[in-house]
């Protein structure tokens, strides 16, 4: 492909305004229509097409010895798994039935931040994780990151025996060793012993750390993540006088503008941030709500708004200051204000205590206290905003990451405990923090892998996964959800609770450590709450209250620093996929196209068409960029929508000890990153003249046609296709249950949290860097990103298109075995063990749906372990077709069940996985031969649409039109 | 020339094109004799078992329901296996000190499974369910046979696709009322059935035929 040549973006212009109606586009090279990846698009199957330069007699002498090892193949035993054994318990289990999962509640940590989730649990074993309604950071919707915890559980790369400088060491030697030096420690009062851990909303550790404070009262405190909010803090502390923290209520406001960072996806709130934000936009009895995404890189939430304003960061102090003083009484907004500013005063102020103002942490501090003084001034507190006390408490002195590598450099250091986290890998590398760790006389790290870190350090000792060990974690508005084991511990490990309360000469054990918390707290009738908190998986009524707070009355906005003009803005972000690097090692995340780019298995830097255009690259490009007299060499990747004369980079790749998977992909972005402005710093770049190539599926599976994604005006239908619609197929009948699908596009982020659940649910492949190049990525459900518009500031579409299990489905027809066949309930049935692979189906299918297992992938090192896989689900091997079955086992469920129970499905019983993840609720699912299903009523609302209905295959899955608010009206 | 081939390499080439033909077509026969003979399935074939666990006593002599041991039968996909509990609920008072139930014995003193060998076991592509069936009228001896006749477990049926289908197809002959489902010997096959069921029935055999009714 000639993806050399940099793009003329005038004849992108020309092109665009050529067009007479709204266009959607993939990427920069299908805008341009490039010749090469026209014909690439077209082909079927990609990777076949590309290697199709076999002659005839070849193709003979393959398909020869095909015919005849095919033979062979079916010599080996058919009957795997007849002969395990049929086991007795040996003891009755009162509530537990055997074969039947068990749901266990429980909290997972994202930075210190709980998300209340429930475990499935299959004979001891997670195999899925969903989110907990009862949980107000969840709301039953789940992140990509807690789908993923299921494969991180079962990660063989994890730690399970302590190691000292790297060898392998027994327990009772750990024990050896800690007991004299702690012995010691304690006698010295914990002089020389430095305490290194990531910021923390347990009570339970907090608990702990006071009483080890107490035990070693000179022992000093580190706290640190690659991801903080040092600038939000600032700002808080320098306006109200304290440390804070703001729950957003999102159902309240009418004009939300967002300043950088990702409201629906990087805040800790970020799943009930955007379920609120959609229960608002479903409220029919007030008007849209009005969001605006001030950003330098494209994010879920930029894609969402209304209108994106892209800005360098450098360029959003000025714009932020322009908008707090156009809201002042009286005050001319200045002349070289940004020409959005007044229509967006004016939206604020007729928004009043309906607006909300939310900085992203990646913005300095001086942005933040603007925010906050513009939602103050227009009375936001108390209406969409309110204020708490910090969830992840300060520990009274702790110090920073700076401060300890000071202290290791005047040698005041003699015992340095890291309590989990990976800080050699994620510390900015202008402290060299790992040589700093290995100054130190004794280190020990507890951590999940023998990861950098645990290189660095004499002990390494293991730590236990979240899912088997007791904890204690508040949630985004304080409410605490007690974390609970859903498994017996995989590996011998021990918990940061359980380590502290060893230091503290406490017990060992987990669950006692956490129940001494709550005894302390709820005193009386502790055995009644401590119950009803585990199964709930929230602790009734703990939600931080709202404080009274008063924005500093002579607080003033610093003068404006001078722009610079010089350089190019470098702005760091976490990565989509793999967060701070922390799940490097997860195959399905690694596989999970990001958002916005498509990119898999790898990051890119990313920049604007107009910055690719000034340095001549294009994405795969390489360029050496410069930060403080750091380089790395990092692939661009032309981001439409990206600002210019800024480049962002995800945090988190360019592992060289994550573990098998997560070795040696993408580049590490904290080698540049400064540890004074670990967000936004300034750099250069510098053409390096080598290509480096990247993976994204942005072309696999491409649909072609018309009307993909239908956007209405409020209150505005979508034309109707009609119902009378002859085909030469006879009508099928359903005497019961007919299945269909709506996913309200309107309601979509592209999250990608739908993409993983199906993938954790349906034991879905993960195929790896090379087999996702060829387009043969196995994910049943994909979510397709579309371009609209100008390529600096284009709209963005998100569509999830799973199976449609078409009435008139063009894949039925063709099978020549009869493999795929058309149930009695509607849904298209793919039966594995008729199909011979002939590829013909997926030939056929307009919707590029079907996923063909080329390889036998899963039996690779990609593979999870056995455990993690679904057993009610079938684990296809080589050579089937495979695709979207609607979670065909959770209808067998809900109806053996509802059998049992002798009674009527219920609308709702069944969800798909992927509904079930959804923090929108754009996906319904249910029985379309009932009129007053959810699902039904959603077919019949003025927006539903079939894709590609012009085929007349009538899709059980249909879709609702976006909605957006026309720009003149704005 | 001379000719190739003798007269009696004629007759001998004919012999062996009839010997080929009959030859394709015999095995074709025993083929298909073979998949539909009941010892390709094993059926009355018993396993080797830890415990040499007798359901001629205990469920035809001593009439205990299989519920009492198969205790999910009416909930969950699997009928479920006793536990060495509920065994020793009756073997820590009778049998006490035979050699026979020293598995049970053990497994209940240290905590450990009991390994039998099933069977009836399906391919794992094959999801059935135990409670499905016998709450909707399906007997445990419409599959299993006379369990309460059998000194050592044996397959009475092929359980094969082909077998389920038949029922499958068409249940009604082979559904009994529900207070007969734990019966052994029920002979009144179908007659009294309640006729909501059979109607029920009529509908749902395009849905029991279905791949996904059993396959996922």
């Amino acid at each position: 492909m000639s993806e050399d040549a940099p793009f003329d973006l005038d004849a992108l212009a020309a092109r665009l305004a050529a067009e007479d109606g709204p266009r959607l586009w993939r990427s920069l090279e299908e805008l341009a229509d490039r010749p090469e990846l026209r014909r690439l698009m077209e082909a079927e199957f990609p990777d076949v097409f590309e290697a199709s330069s076999v002659d005839r007699r070849t193709l003979l002498r393959l398909m020869s010895a095909s015919l005849a090892l095919g033979g062979l193949a079916a010599c080996n035993g058919g009957d795997a798994g007849s002969h395990a054994p049929l086991l007795s318990q040996s003891r009755n289990m009162p509530g537990y039935t055997p074969g039947v999962p068990v749901t266990i509640a429980t909290s997972l940590p994202l930075n210190g931040f709980g998300r209340g989730v429930l475990v499935k649990s299959q004979e001891g074993r997670p195999i899925k994780i969903e989110g907990n309604p009862l949980h107000p950071a969840s709301l039953g919707a789940t992140d990509v990151f807690a789908q993923a915890e299921i494969l991180s559980l079962y990660d063989p790369d994890r730690s399970d025996t302590p190691l000292q400088d790297g060898s392998p060491r027994r327990w009772e030697e750990l024990t050896r060793f800690i007991r004299p030096v702690r012995n010691e420690l304690v006698v010295g009062e914990g002089r020389g012993l430095h305490i290194l851990m990531a910021p923390t909303s347990s009570p339970t550790l907090h608990r702990l750390i006071s009483y080890t404070r107490e035990l070693f009262p000179h022992a000093q405190w580190h706290v640190f993540t690659p991801i903080d909010d040092d600038a939000r803090r600032a700002a808080v502390l320098d306006g109200f006088g304290r440390d804070l923290d703001f729950v957003y209520d999102l159902t309240q406001a009418d004009t939300i503008v967002t300043l950088g960072g990702d409201l629906f996806a990087e805040e800790p709130g970020h799943l009930r941030y955007a379920a609120d934000y959609q229960k608002r936009r479903r409220m029919r009895d007030r008007e849209l709500p009005r969001l605006f995404a001030i950003e330098t890189r494209p994010s879920l939430v930029g894609a969402r708004a209304d209108e994106r304003i892209v800005l360098r960061p450098r360029d959003v102090d000025a714009f932020v200051r322009g908008l707090a003083a156009s809201l002042e009484a009286g005050v001319a907004p200045a002349p070289d204000v940004h020409p959005s500013v007044p229509r967006l005063a004016e939206l604020l102020r007729r928004a009043g205590p309906r607006c909300l103002v939310v900085a992203g942490r990646e913005m300095p501090s001086e942005v933040h206290a603007l925010a906050l003084a513009i939602n103050t001034r227009l009375g936001a507190f108390g209406t969409t905003i309110r204020a708490i006390e910090p969830v992840r408490p300060i520990i009274d002195g702790a110090q920073t990451l700076h401060d300890l590598a000071k202290a290791i450099e005047a040698d005041q250091v003699s015992h340095l405990l890291v309590l989990g986290g990976n800080p050699a890998y994620t510390a900015p590398a202008d402290l060299d923090l790992p040589s700093l760790i290995r100054r130190v006389p004794h280190s020990l790290h507890l951590g999940q892998h023998r990861d950098e870190t645990a290189s660095v350090c004499r002990w390494h000792v293991p730590e236990t996964h979240p899912l088997e060990s007791w904890g204690d974690l508040r949630a985004f508005d304080g409410t605490v959800g007690l974390r609970q084991p859903a498994t017996m511990p995989l590996k011998p490990a021990l918990s940061a609770e359980e380590f502290l309360g060893l230091m503290a000469g406490q017990t060992v054990d987990g669950q006692g450590l956490v129940q001494a918390t709550w005894r302390e707290v709820w005193g009386e009738g502790f055995e009644a709450r401590w119950a009803r908190s585990l199964e709930d998986g929230v602790v009734d009524g703990s939600a931080l209250p709202s404080i009274d707070i008063a924005w500093r009355s002579d607080w003033r906005p610093e003068p404006a620093a001078p722009v610079s003009s010089g350089g190019i803005d470098v702005v760091f972000a976490p990565d989509p996929s793999v967060w701070d690097g922390s799940y490097a090692n997860n195959g399905w995340l690694q596989e999970l196209p990001k958002p916005l780019t498509k990119q898999v298995w790898g990051n890119a830097a990313l920049i604007a068409p107009e910055t690719a255009d000034i340095f001549g690259i294009s994405s795969g490009d390489a360029i050496d960029l410069t930060v403080e007299g750091r380089v790395i060499r990092a692939p661009v990747w032309v981001m439409p929508g990206h600002a210019p004369a800024a480049v962002t980079l995800t945090l988190g790749y360019g592992r060289q000890q994550a573990g098998r998977i997560g070795n040696q992909i993408g580049f590490d972005a904290y080698a540049v990153r400064p540890s004074r402005r670990p967000w936004i710093a300034t750099g250069e770049i510098k053409v390096a003249g080598q290509r480096i190539p990247l993976i994204s599926t942005q072309h696999h599976h491409a649909l072609q046609g018309r009307d993909i994604i239908r956007v209405v005006a409020p209150g505005q239908d979508t034309p109707q296709d009609s119902d009378d619609r002859p085909s030469l197929y006879p009508e099928w009948p359903y005497e019961e249950h007919a299945w269909g699908m709506a996913i309200d596009l309107d309601a979509c982020i592209g999250c990608n949290a739908c993409v993983i659940a199906c993938q954790a649910e349906n034991n879905i492949a993960v195929v790896g860097p090379e087999e996702v190049a060829k387009g043969r990525e196995m994910h049943w459900l994909r979510v397709d990103r579309y371009h609209s518009g100008e390529p600096a500031d284009p709209s963005t579409y998100f569509q999830p298109v799973p199976c449609m299990h078409c009435e008139k489905a063009p894949c039925e027809v063709v099978c020549p075995v009869n493999a795929t066949v058309h149930s009695s309930e509607g849904l298209n049935d793919m039966v594995y063990n008729r199909c011979i692979g002939t590829r013909t189906c997926s030939n056929n299918c307009p919707y590029k749906v079907r996923r063909f297992n080329f390889l036998d992938y899963q039996g690779t090192d990609y593979t999870p372990s056995a455990d993690a896989m679904n057993p009610q689900v079938t684990v296809r091997d080589r050579g089937v077709m495979e695709k979207c079955t609607y979670c065909v086992q959770r209808i067998g469920a809900a109806r053996a069940g509802a059998r049992v129970e002798d009674r009527r499905l219920r609308d709702g019983e069944v969800m798909t996985a992927c509904q079930q993840a959804c923090p929108t609720q754009a996906i319904v699912f249910g029985d379309v031969n009932d009129p007053d299903s959810a699902v039904s009523r959603l077919k019949k609302d003025r927006r539903s649409y079939a894709l590609l209905g012009d085929l007349n295959t009538q899709p059980r899955t249909t879709y609702l039109a976006r909605i957006e608010i026309p720009a003149e009206e704005g | 020339m001379a000719q190739l081939f003798t007269p009696a390499a004629t007759t001998a080439f004919r012999v062996a094109i009839v010997l080929l033909g009959v030859g394709i077509v015999a095995a074709g026969a025993t083929a298909y004799v073979w998949a539909r003979a009941d010892s390709t399935w094993k059926v009355g074939k018993p396993a080797p078992q830890p415990v040499p666990f007798r359901h001629d006593l205990h469920s035809g002599s001593l009439k205990i329901d299989c519920r009492y041991c198969h205790s999910t039968v009416e909930r969950a996909a699997d009928a479920g296996m006793p536990s060495a509990q509920t065994c020793m609920s009756c073997h820590s008072q009778v049998w006490v000190g035979a050699s026979v139930l020293d598995p049970v014995r053990t497994s209940f003193t240290l905590g450990q499974p009991l390994e039998w060998t099933s069977v009836h076991r399906l391919p794992d592509y094959a999801y059935f369910h135990h409670a499905a069936h016998v709450t909707k009228g399906v007997a445990c001896e419409t599959c299993h046979g006379r369990v309460d006749q059998m000194p050592r477990t044996v397959k009475a049926q092929t359980l094969s696709m082909g077998w389920c289908l038949d029922c499958h197809r068409d249940p009604v002959p082979k559904l009994r009322p529900r207070e007969a489902v734990f019966t052994m010997g029920y002979e009144a096959h179908g007659g009294d059935l309640p006729d909501d069921i059979r109607e029920f029935y009529r509908e749902a055999s395009r849905r029991l035929t279905s791949c996904n009714t059993c396959h996922r």
